[in-house]
């Protein structure tokens, strides 16, 4: 689930308050509240004491902590509809980087730079305030204290920017232990549940693991042991969590890695595996195929393309040259300072439309020659909450819009330039999340819509009807595609699982029964990233076209599935043998791992594949620089 | 011209020792343009003018408010705060969202305070005297704030001390070191290139 962005709204901290509700600051200076059902900013307010750096809620969430600009602490509560001013703490000059709560809610730590003081919450007064400085001759450098901890025992942790993680007792005001982990900032701690673990991000993108370990076996005295150095990024690690089986950091690299602590894992199992996200799991790309164009969705414009074409033929593995060159026809620029959420173009290649949080816009293209000019669609209905997803139907005659409470909105476009809101489809028995998912039927019959709660609904366009729901299943659909012949409902799930479902007799397809039975291959439920999207080949009905984040697969329906003990990416293997003994070898997943990073794959009317690569050194040479890092040998 | 050769040589051998830091003996010396270290200290000097800037405007913007209050409080008669019951610097009336309460204003001064909150946009009129209050949010004191703030962490994290290497440098590295070996990263090709049949 995404909630998008605002130009303005910075996220320096993030906190769950009681009853689940999410609650952001930032450098903007406000508190808001999202709200998860329709996923967008619910509300917002103002802090007071300038930009807001850090924020903690109690351990009942029903209290906020915030760390301001001005040196101000303040104490907000957490109400029915937003959040309400309670007090200020003390204020004293340095601006308030980090907080956290004891567990008792009794006092806070707030971090401040070259200091941290523990306040006490009841008479909102300094008792104790400790200099963090680094006392080395040459250095005149303050000392920023970029996070804080306060562990049950009364211990504060706290991580620098000298690269230190230090244990303090506060009480005493005196330093228990001292850690230089690296020659850069560290900038983020957390601390397990059980607080016998903690995990810190640094500049250089290096994590470590403390642990409170024994100091001799068998030993009664603790002390805390930097046990694990990772390297999984190559950007600041700003945000760390720790969970009761894993240690997660993001990075500036765009990176959220999962690493599962190994003595937590019973099972050497898909939990064990260290998963790394790089890209949404979510449509970026469009495609018109009829009109051979691509839409690309950046925050806060669109682009449009029309691919290059060629008339020339060749053998596998060759690169041809192109006759026409790929053209960048259009960019559309988002009004204001939303990001966009959704976008999609009509397969006809001549409507576009996106949403942000909080309106949705449609454009009419015109092609002359070869030029292209486009008119915003000027009475396009103002729908009352944002579109999370946007299709049109294959004839490019209706859009739908995917809208909160399980709604599904079909509007129907009028030449030349216009459209009008024809139905509102809504699941039978109410919906309190938004849907996320749509397909339309190629025929323009069916439409598919998935919602927040995992369950798909079928609607009947002909009379607007629901028409069913697919069973329910435990786990979140990550696309699905009705096939144009045969109108198949093909699901993928997030945990990697195929459904084939036959939307006229409302029931699974014997061959997705057999996949049940036969079970998918090893290979194929442990890959990393979930199938973004599903595709159909007009010229064979027993293909499937699938792609994840690291492959595109035809599945080919009318080949035998794969058990366990043969090799799931064979295609290799198959070419060098002779037509014989191919016949023998061949099964349903012909899987390509060629192009990677994959943003979309799809087939274009003809014998044509399109492909979106997005390396990543493309992304991480625009990132804000790395810290220098030495290696023996350069 | 053999005496000229030696002293060429000679003067490579300090002038390494002096680029490498002292704890990587065992490493090449570090090779460091002169032009990349111009600018980067160019950077940093101009970051660091930019925050000291903005810190003086926004000192000045602060002065500017309190001066701009004082006058205003004292060309208008009291009559005006019942009509009025706020002030520019006192707090707003509940809006959907509850805000900070009055104490907020005592500690910090009206002006300060009253630059990062908001205040509704009221207006008097009829037989006292036209005036329209307004949001002080929209005179950008909010802005130089966040300005600041962000020119703090820029400062913290890309500064002098942080010993940041340009992009080229760092994935150049990684290009050499993968299995598959491939150009620096300044040098790969970005345009849309030759397409050529391969053999």
């Amino acid at each position: 689930q995404v909630i998008p962005g605002h130009e303005s709204r910075s996220v320096e901290a993030l906190c769950w308050g009681a009853g689940g509700r999410l609650f952001g600051a930032g450098l903007s200076g406000e508190i808001t509240e999202y709200d998860l059902g329709q996923l967008r900013a619910s509300c917002s307010l103002d802090g007071g004491g300038g930009p807001i750096w850090s924020m903690a809620a109690n351990s009942s969430g029903t209290q906020l902590a915030i760390g301001c600009e001005d040196g101000s602490v303040k104490l907000f509560q957490v109400v029915p509809g937003g959040i309400q001013f309670e007090r200020n703490l003390d204020r004293r000059k340095g601006r308030v980087l980090c907080l956290s709560w004891h567990p008792s809610d009794t006092h806070i730590a707030a971090g401040s730079i070259d200091a941290f003081r523990v306040l006490d919450v009841c008479s909102g007064q300094t008792l104790q305030r400790i200099m963090v400085s680094y006392q080395v001759q040459k250095v005149k450098r303050e000392c920023v204290v970029w996070s804080i901890a306060f562990l049950s025992c009364g211990t504060v942790v706290t991580s620098d920017s000298f690269g230190r993680v230090q244990f303090w007792d506060w009480e005493r005001g005196t330093l228990v232990e001292s850690h230089t982990v690296s020659t850069s900032a560290v900038l983020s701690l957390a601390v397990s549940e059980k607080e016998d673990s903690i995990v810190v991000g640094t500049s250089t993108g290096a994590t470590y693991q403390f642990q409170l370990l024994p100091v001799k076996m068998g030993s009664l005295e603790k002390r805390w042991v930097r046990t694990k150095p990772f390297q999984h990024h190559t950007h600041d690690v700003r945000a760390v969590a720790h969970s009761s089986t894993a240690l997660i950091s993001g990075g500036l690299d765009a990176q959220l890695v999962i690493r599962p602590l190994m003595e937590k894992i019973q099972k050497k199992s898909y939990d064990a595996a260290l998963r790394k996200f790089t890209f949404p799991h979510r449509r970026l790309v469009s495609c018109a195929r009829k009109a051979h164009l691509l839409l690309f969705q950046f925050s806060q414009h669109l682009e449009l393309w029309r691919l290059g074409s060629t008339d020339e033929t060749g053998k596998d593995g060759e690169v041809l040259p192109l006759r026409r060159m790929p053209e960048h026809l259009l960019q559309l620029k988002s009004k204001g300072p939303e990001h966009i959420y959704c976008s999609c173009v009509s397969p006809c290649g001549g409507w576009v439309a996106y949403s942000t949080a909080s309106r949705f816009h449609l454009y009419r293209l015109q092609y002359e020659g070869d030029g292209i000019s486009i008119k915003k669609v000027p009475k396009a209905p103002k729908l009352l909450s944002p579109a999370y997803q946007l299709q049109f139907s294959s004839d490019s005659s209706s859009l739908f819009v995917a809208s909160a409470r399980g709604s599904v909105h079909v509007l129907q476009l009028l030449e030349p330039g216009g459209c009008r809101h024809l139905h509102t489809l809504r699941p039978p028995s109410g919906c309190s999340e938004a849907v996320y998912l749509l397909a339309p039927s190629a025929d323009g019959h069916w439409l598919a819509a998935v919602s927040g709660d995992w369950v798909i609904h079928i609607y009947n366009l002909k009379c607007f009807k629901h028409h069913c729901t697919v069973p329910t299943y435990d786990c979140a659909v990550s696309a699905l595609a009705i096939h144009p012949d045969t109108n198949n409902l093909v699901i993928a799930y997030s945990d990697q699982q195929l459904f084939e479902f036959s939307i006229p007799e409302k029931q699974y397809t014997a061959w997705s029964r057999t996949v049940q039975n036969c079970g998918l291959h090893k290979g194929w439920l442990e890959r990393d990233s979930p199938i973004t999207h599903i595709t159909f080949n007009p010229k064979n009905p027993s293909h499937i076209l699938l792609h994840d984040t690291y492959m595109f697969c035809v599945l080919d329906k009318s080949l035998p599935l794969p058990d366990d003990s043969a090799l799931l990416l064979n295609q290799s293997t198959l070419k060098q043998l002779p037509e014989s003994a191919r016949q023998r070898q061949l099964h349903a997943f012909k899987i390509c791992k060629k192009f990677q990073p994959l943003l979309f794959a799809d087939l274009l009317d003809g014998n044509c594949l399109v492909v979106v690569e997005r390396p990543i050194m493309d992304i991480k040479i625009q990132l804000p620089l790395p810290v220098q890092r030495k290696k023996f040998g350069t | 011209a053999p005496r000229r050769k030696v002293a060429a040589a000679g003067e490579r051998g300090p002038s390494s020792t002096l680029l490498s830091p002292a704890s990587s003996e065992d490493e090449a010396p570090e090779e460091l343009s002169f032009g990349v270290a111009k600018e980067a200290a160019e950077t940093e000097r101009k970051l660091v003018g930019e925050a000291a800037r903005r810190h003086r405007e926004l000192l000045k913007e602060k002065r500017r408010q309190r001066q701009e209050l004082f006058a205003e409080q004292k060309v208008r008669p009291s009559p005006f705060e019942s009509r009025r019951p706020r002030r520019a610097g006192s707090p707003p009336p509940p809006l959907t969202a509850l805000s900070p309460a009055e104490a907020e204003a005592a500690p910090r001064g009206r002006a300060a305070g009253a630059g990062r909150r908001a205040t509704a946009e009221v207006r008097g009129g009829g037989s006292k005297g036209n005036y329209t209050a307004v949001r002080l949010k929209d005179q950008s004191l909010t802005g130089l704030h966040q300005h600041l703030a962000k020119d703090f962490l820029n400062t913290q994290l890309y500064g002098p001390a942080a010993n940041r290497v340009q992009a080229n440098n760092f994935f150049s590295l990684e290009n050499k070191k993968n299995p598959v070996t491939k150009a620096a990263v300044q040098f790969v090709d970005k345009s849309w290139g030759e397409y050529k049949k391969s053999k």
